[in-house]
């Protein structure tokens, strides 16, 4: 189909709009701060403890869970809430999206679906690339106070200055980046 | 309950627009970053233009609820923290939200990996926040939650246009999304 990709931009879009319409804009990124808090408060106790003269009716030995009035204190106790629950369910939403579509159904999971991914090798060698990457994103997004879909996407969709200045910052380093990283590169 | 199910369903929903775009597989997004296929970015400019001029449609009939808007602060640490995002971005072809679409897609152990090393960075991030803000990054270059329009009298704006802005800059998102190419450089 030649416009297919006007079809696709179309359902991206309206997935932005009809979130923010009937909740509130889309972000990932801070649930992985949740998640985070969850795994801590197992092991350490005292991480989170109920404050009563708090709004949220929480506080945390942690500054950054801490902030607004442990506004991320209250997510990490209380996870079964729209945003958390928002972010598990989207590798649902994919896996319908694959199972709908017959050619790519088809298509054997793959290790290595980037030919400059290495191939070989033990555990580090395979994984080590996409972890780091992992752990650049997130700690920039906290950074930065959200993601591709917070700032960029639902950013800029609301006119937000911030959502224009994030997706500046990332584009300027990622585009050579991804090129300097390129196996295929042609060596001049 | 309301806010649960419709967590599960707009999630849900969302994973399925990534998927469907081909977000979800770090190649894709690899070979956007490397110029060699636009055909993404084609879609995601777009999009986003469809989400502001939506915003923007719905708002100037009144029937926008606006304090579902959420303008996120702006601060040095938005500029530092999108350079440090980029390696990263350019680095493993994914993001968060897209990671974790992943774990459907064909390359799912990747993902795992970089959700496993995204949760690594998050917590680094939460351990090491004071020490950071002691820097005063969150505080230089503050201007708050700045919006480019007036879209509603809490949140302070740049230009003297409301919902018609909205509407403007999703069709100038939309004209930019469809004039580009689909394919990229040759190599």
């Amino acid at each position: 189909m030649k416009n297919k990709w006007l079809v696709q931009a179309l359902v991206l879009g309206i997935s932005f709009f009809v979130a923010i319409y009937l909740m509130q804009p889309i972000g990932v990124s801070t649930q992985f701060n949740v998640l985070d808090g969850i795994i801590q408060s197992t092991v350490d106790q005292d991480l989170i403890t109920e404050n009563p003269d708090r709004s949220t009716g929480y506080e945390s030995t942690n500054a950054y869970y801490d902030l607004h009035d442990g506004k991320l204190a209250k997510q990490i106790k209380e996870p079964i809430n729209y945003s958390f629950v928002f972010v598990l369910a989207i590798p649902f939403g994919a896996a319908i999206g694959r199972l709908l579509n017959k050619r790519r159904r088809n298509q054997a999971f793959v290790d290595n679906p980037i030919d400059d991914y290495p191939l070989e090798g033990n555990l580090i060698t395979r994984y080590a690339r996409s972890f780091i990457a992992g752990f650049l994103l997130l700690f920039g997004a906290r950074m930065a106070g959200g993601c591709t879909s917070g700032h960029m996407m639902s950013g800029m969709m609301q006119g937000s200055v911030s959502g224009f200045l994030f997706a500046a910052a990332v584009f300027i380093v990622a585009i050579p980046v991804a090129i300097f990283t390129d196996k295929n590169r042609k060596r001049q | 309950m309301k806010d649960i199910i419709l967590a599960i369903f707009l999630g849900g929903f969302f994973g399925f627009a990534l998927y469907y775009v081909g977000a979800s597989n770090p190649a894709n997004i690899l070979s956007m970053l490397r110029l060699k296929k636009l055909r993404l970015m084609k879609v995601i400019v777009f999009a986003i233009g469809v989400g502001s001029f939506l915003v923007g449609l719905t708002g100037i009939f009144g029937v926008f609820p606006v304090n579902h808007f959420n303008i996120k602060t702006t601060n040095l640490g938005v500029i530092l923290g999108g350079l440090i995002f980029g390696v990263g971005f350019g680095y493993g072809g994914t993001c968060p939200g897209t990671s974790v679409a992943g774990i459907a897609d064909v390359a799912y152990k990747k993902s795992i990996s970089t959700i496993l090393g995204g949760l690594t960075g998050a917590f680094v991030f939460a351990i090491s926040y004071q020490a950071i803000a002691s820097t005063g990054l969150f505080n230089a270059f503050a201007l708050g939650k700045l919006s480019l329009f007036h879209i509603s009298d809490s949140i302070p704006y740049v230009i003297n246009l409301g919902m018609s802005g909205m509407l403007i800059l999703g069709i100038l998102f939309m004209a930019i999304g469809y004039i580009l190419p689909g394919e990229g450089r040759k190599m």
